[in-house]
């Protein structure tokens, strides 16, 4: 007989939105149980964007692929805090543009900015985003010079790290926050335990079947059944899980991404690689940004490689080399869809010309900011693409930026459910009930309207928050 | 890691490695191709099994050396034809990004 477990509310996923829901409705007095399908991991027990973490954080043990023309790499993490232990931290606010923008298009109903900035305030304020208390390292400093030089406006991003009285700046993954605070308020986590399917009667998702695993490597089966279900598993596993259910309409074709172009630039002087740059070139935002990479000798390798020219040289003098990013704004889309028998779901993404034309033009913008803040050489993400070491070379990359050689990727996915009361278009409500539930609802990424052009961990908590009190006032 | 993918993965590891860390990195990529979406591994399966065709006829015969898949690979590396460049590209990243990380001088970071 399999083992059942009784919750009041059951959470299925445990990153920003999961963990927001799940401290939110705990510290109100509801029983909450949270289930991860990944490890718990201690925040400290490896080095940020290391091979290790990879291996023990990332979902695949490293990058997957969006299929299309090109395919889309992407990375996501499968661990208790969800993406947020491997992200680099970087916090924005949803553009209030935005949010008036997709309250019109889909009918979002209470999406004001201000409304938002609110809750915004309030996760700010629980994870102590900040600013650098210092002068910025290198790698962000050349970003803030060459812009200047060419009087393009550039900032410093707030991010969500604690800085110690020693100097150490800790970031405030889910982990070390609100899980911890979840649990102080009486929630349990389960982690290593992945939820196959939901279990619906009517209306009502009634529980959850799921699989465990166990230290010994062996498996446990068994039933949550619950009066409230959240998934919070994020715009792949989210949609995912629901369609394995049984649930599909407008689940998983929405998706959305930041396709992202890289380069790798070269120094006449060491560049630090301890940490992403927070400086962000933000002349072409929300179009497209500019900012820069976790660049470890690894990614500096990877990066130095994908231009296909000799890196020999250049990677035997890593420590001069930075790898730097231009993201757009897509006008592609892109689906989600759970595959009979196979535990990954095909992710699909297709971009349009007009996408390659804006990729093209933001890796050109890409290598004149560096360019002007000093860099010597530019390995850019197209195979083929020449080494540029001037800005007359930069023309050069409008041609070589072609579906075949181009090579992409991206941290961001979004809007695989999306919310909104224009039920022909949105899979929830404007407060992310799921159509034709009572008591089901999504609470992740996978809400947002579009993709943010920006990162977006921070408009996923503000609207988690958003959504968790408005079903505490009616549940 | 099936036959042809060893091949290819030993070619791409710097020749310069110990045999600890040669050993670490054939361990990662297996882990890796692996931990793949079954969907991407099952295609990554099949392109190793058409592109290995030949040279795994001619190791059976004996007259496979490890120049011709040197060889075979720089080739592929430039390839017109995508899903050969892209085949090596893939390993190429895994092996690339490994030894990098696992070499005794990236601890310093």
């Amino acid at each position: 007989m399999t083992a059942t477990l009784d919750t009041d509310v059951l959470i299925i996923g445990s990153g920003a939105g999961g963990a927001v829901t799940a401290a939110t409705l705990a510290r109100a007095g509801r029983s909450v149980t949270i289930v991860e399908e990944g490890p718990w991991v201690d925040p400290d027990a490896m080095e940020p964007f290391s091979l290790e973490e990879m291996v023990a954080k990332y979902r695949y043990c490293g990058p997957s692929a969006a299929l299309g023309r090109p395919a889309i790499a992407f990375a996501e993490g499968r661990c208790v805090g969800g993406s947020t232990e491997i992200n680099s931290g970087l916090y924005h606010r949803l553009p209030a543009d935005l949010a008036e923008e997709w309250a019109r298009t889909y009918g979002i109903d209470e999406f004001g900015p201000d409304a938002l900035d609110r809750y915004a305030a309030r996760i700010e304020d629980e994870l102590a985003v900040s600013r650098l208390p210092g002068a910025p390292p290198t790698s962000s400093a050349v970003l803030e010079r060459g812009a200047a030089k060419l009087g393009w406006q550039a900032v410093e991003f707030s991010r969500v790290f604690r800085y110690e009285a020693n100097g150490r700046a800790v970031k405030q993954t889910m982990a070390r926050t609100m899980l911890p605070r979840a649990m102080d308020a009486g929630a349990q986590i389960i982690a290593d335990c992945r939820v196959s399917r939901l279990v619906r009667r009517a209306s009502r998702v009634t529980g959850a079947r799921c699989v465990r695993e166990l230290p010994d490597g062996s498996t446990e089966k068994f039933m949550i059944r619950a009066e409230h279900v959240f998934v919070c598993a994020g715009a792949t596993q989210t949609p995912t899980l629901l369609q394995r259910s049984g649930i599909r309409k407008n689940i998983g074709n929405g998706l959305k991404m930041h396709p992202t172009v890289k380069l790798a630039a070269r120094f006449p002087h060491p560049i630090d690689h301890g940490e992403v740059p927070m400086y962000r070139v933000t002349e072409f935002a929300p179009a497209l940004t500019i900012g820069g990479s976790a660049s470890r000798r690894g990614h500096v390798a990877l990066a130095l490689a994908d231009s296909g020219a000799d890196f020999t040289d250049a990677l035997a003098n890593w420590e001069n080399v930075a790898v730097y990013y231009a993201a757009i704004r897509s006008d592609g889309g892109g689906r989600v869809l759970a595959l009979p028998g196979l535990r990954a779901p095909l992710l699909t993404y297709n971009l349009t010309e007009g996408d390659m034309s804006r990729l093209a033009r933001a890796l050109i913008h890409l290598g004149e900011v560096l360019l002007a803040s000093g860099a010597t050489e530019l390995y850019p993400s197209v195979t083929g693409g020449i080494t540029a070491r001037a800005t007359k070379d930069l023309a050069q990359w409008w041609d070589a930026m072609t579906r075949n050689r181009a090579n992409l990727m991206t941290v961001h996915l979004t809007s695989s459910v999306r919310i909104g009361e224009d039920s022909t278009r949105t899979g929830t409500d404007s407060f992310g009930r799921v159509w034709g539930f009572t008591n089901l609802r999504v609470n992740d990424a996978s809400l947002i309207p579009d993709a943010p052009g920006v990162n977006p961990q921070g408009p996923v908590m503000a609207i988690a928050a958003r959504n968790s009190d408005q079903f505490l006032s009616q549940a | 890691m099936l036959w042809f993918e060893r091949q290819v993965v030993a070619t791409l590891v710097s020749p310069t490695l110990d045999e600890h860390t040669r050993n670490a990195v054939e361990s990662y990529v297996e882990n890796t191709l692996r931990s793949m979406p079954e969907y991407l591994r099952a295609g990554v399966a099949a392109e190793s099994l058409l592109f290995g065709a030949w040279p795994r006829v001619n190791s059976a015969l004996g007259r496979l050396n490890s120049e011709d898949v040197t060889r075979r690979i720089e080739r592929w590396q430039t390839s017109r034809i995508d899903p050969l460049r892209q085949y090596v590209r893939l390993l190429q990243s895994l092996v690339l990004f490994a030894e990098n990380e696992l070499a005794p001088e990236a601890e310093a970071v």
